[in-house]
């Protein structure tokens, strides 16, 4: 679905992405991690197209990309934030697309809050919104940025459900996060980046199980220490 | 005998308020072509496409008088193109100049003041850039645009008064005629203060009308 070779991209002297090579295929949905500043968001933008590399990227269908600040239009409503792009550019017809609108609010649970405003929905609901206005625009491929950054773990389990419904509908995903647990119930692949170089594929239950030959153990004992201590801690407050 | 003594006046306030016209047209002329001029190198600055030149004229207009803005124009330009430029195109050409770097500064300012997301979302989606502007940059920009674009029509139709010194008849040629041949200064520019204050408060109201229809109702930016 997405061949890359040799990717790489430079803002100014500073490398970002260097020499990338992968392939998805259809279906698959892939976890990308690495710590702040590792290119994960550039490389996403990358697949999209949106910004300029270097290397060969393939794409074997339409790419959608749900950024990590959601970014709606805030001058529109939710039905016109989701319906605009379809009738504007891919010249839908506004009744057809605003039946589409409606399945897919009525999916992930925003139908009456089709007029509301961006500033007046929670974060949860704005990812929604902004998963469904990619999803209007009929993506073979998505790209999630940090779909969970800015959510409370309540909030992520919404997103956790809308991501595990579309891996039904075999939609290609690559999703990029910090969020390990919300990752490992969500993809079949993870891709590890460091300093702009991709230094680990491997499927879920591999990388999880933590090969300590990889260059990911240090950021997934953080992510067991982590758990281990809201685990003990949990034990504390029942006990 | 008091009906005697109110004519000249009423005459004289009408003469005057007839002068409100020009003022007008120069004030609507100015605000056109300087939105014009003012969006356009507004866009280019934003894209950073010409933005020395953009910067430079700017600077230029922005640091010089207007009336001698407004001479140049009429004096030294036509001895540049060769003929004689009337006053009302030497008028119109002088403050709409002087209104684009103004209004240029503005519509910056309120790009500036648009989120850059917007720009990457509008990407993503595919939206082309002719439909961006229109419907989700500008939109959005307007917000903090309107208030400094109604203070400059404000200002710009109490600046037309200069047009007065090339002898066109608006409201401050008139009162300066209405004294000189009555040798009174305090009625007619009384009457010429009252007028212009008339027509910027007619501005205000209309542009705080048109403020609640432009600026949409949303109320935090940071999304």
């Amino acid at each position: 679905m997405i061949t890359v070779k040799n990717l790489s991209k430079h803002y100014g002297p500073q490398q970002v992405l260097e020499d990338i090579n992968l392939e998805v295929k259809q279906g698959e949905v892939v976890g990308l991690v690495g710590h702040s500043g590792s290119g994960k968001s550039t490389l996403l933008r990358c697949l999209h197209g949106l910004i300029a590399h270097e290397g060969a990227i393939l794409r074997n269908g339409r790419t959608g990309l749900i950024f990590q600040q959601f970014h709606l239009f805030p001058h529109l409503s939710v039905l016109e934030n989701i319906t605009y792009a379809p009738i504007k550019v891919l010249h839908q017809n506004v009744i057809d697309s605003r039946e589409k609108a409606k399945s897919l609010l009525h999916r992930v649970k925003l139908w009456e809050k089709r007029d509301a405003f961006a500033h007046q929905l929670s974060g949860g609901q704005k990812q929604r919104v902004a998963i469904v206005r990619a999803l209007m625009m009929e993506p073979e491929i998505l790209l999630l940025d940090e779909p969970t950054s800015a959510l409370d773990p309540t909030l992520v389990q919404e997103v956790t459900n809308v991501v595990k419904e579309l891996k039904k509908e075999h939609l290609t995903l690559i999703i990029s996060s910090h969020e390990l647990s919300f990752l490992r119930q969500t993809v079949d692949r993870i891709l590890f980046l460091e300093k702009g170089h991709l230094v680990c594929d491997q499927d879920v239950q591999t990388f999880f199980k933590g090969d300590p030959e990889s260059k990911s153990k240090l950021f997934l004992s953080a992510f067991y220490k982590q758990n281990n201590f809201l685990h003990s801690n949990a034990e504390v407050t029942q006990g | 005998m008091g009906a005697q003594t109110m004519n000249p006046f009423i005459e004289s306030f009408i003469y005057i308020l007839t002068g409100l016209g020009v003022t007008l047209k120069y004030t609507l002329i100015a605000l056109t072509g300087g939105t014009v001029i003012g969006t356009f190198l507004a866009i280019l600055k934003y894209n950073h496409i010409g933005e020395f030149g953009v910067n430079a004229y700017v600077s230029f207009l922005r640091g010089t008088p207007l009336l001698v803005q407004l001479t140049l124009v009429y004096f030294v330009l036509p001895t540049l193109v060769g003929f004689p430029i009337p006053v009302f195109i030497a008028g119109s050409i002088a403050f709409s100049l002087n209104a684009g770097a103004y209004i240029t500064e503005i519509i910056s300012a309120g790009l500036n003041s648009v989120d850059k997301g917007q720009f990457e979302a509008c990407n993503a989606l595919g939206i082309p850039p002719l439909l961006m502007w229109r419907d989700i940059i500008l939109p959005q920009a307007i917000k903090t645009i309107f208030p400094a674009f109604l203070n400059e029509a404000i200002t710009l139709a109490k600046e037309t008064a200069l047009i007065s010194t090339l002898g066109e008849q608006d409201i401050m040629r008139r009162a300066q005629l209405t004294a000189a041949e009555h040798y009174t200064y305090v009625l007619p520019l009384v009457t010429a203060a009252i007028c212009y204050y008339l027509l910027t408060f007619c501005l205000e109201l209309l542009g705080k009308k048109l403020e609640k229809g432009l600026c949409y109702d949303y109320s935090q930016k940071s999304i």
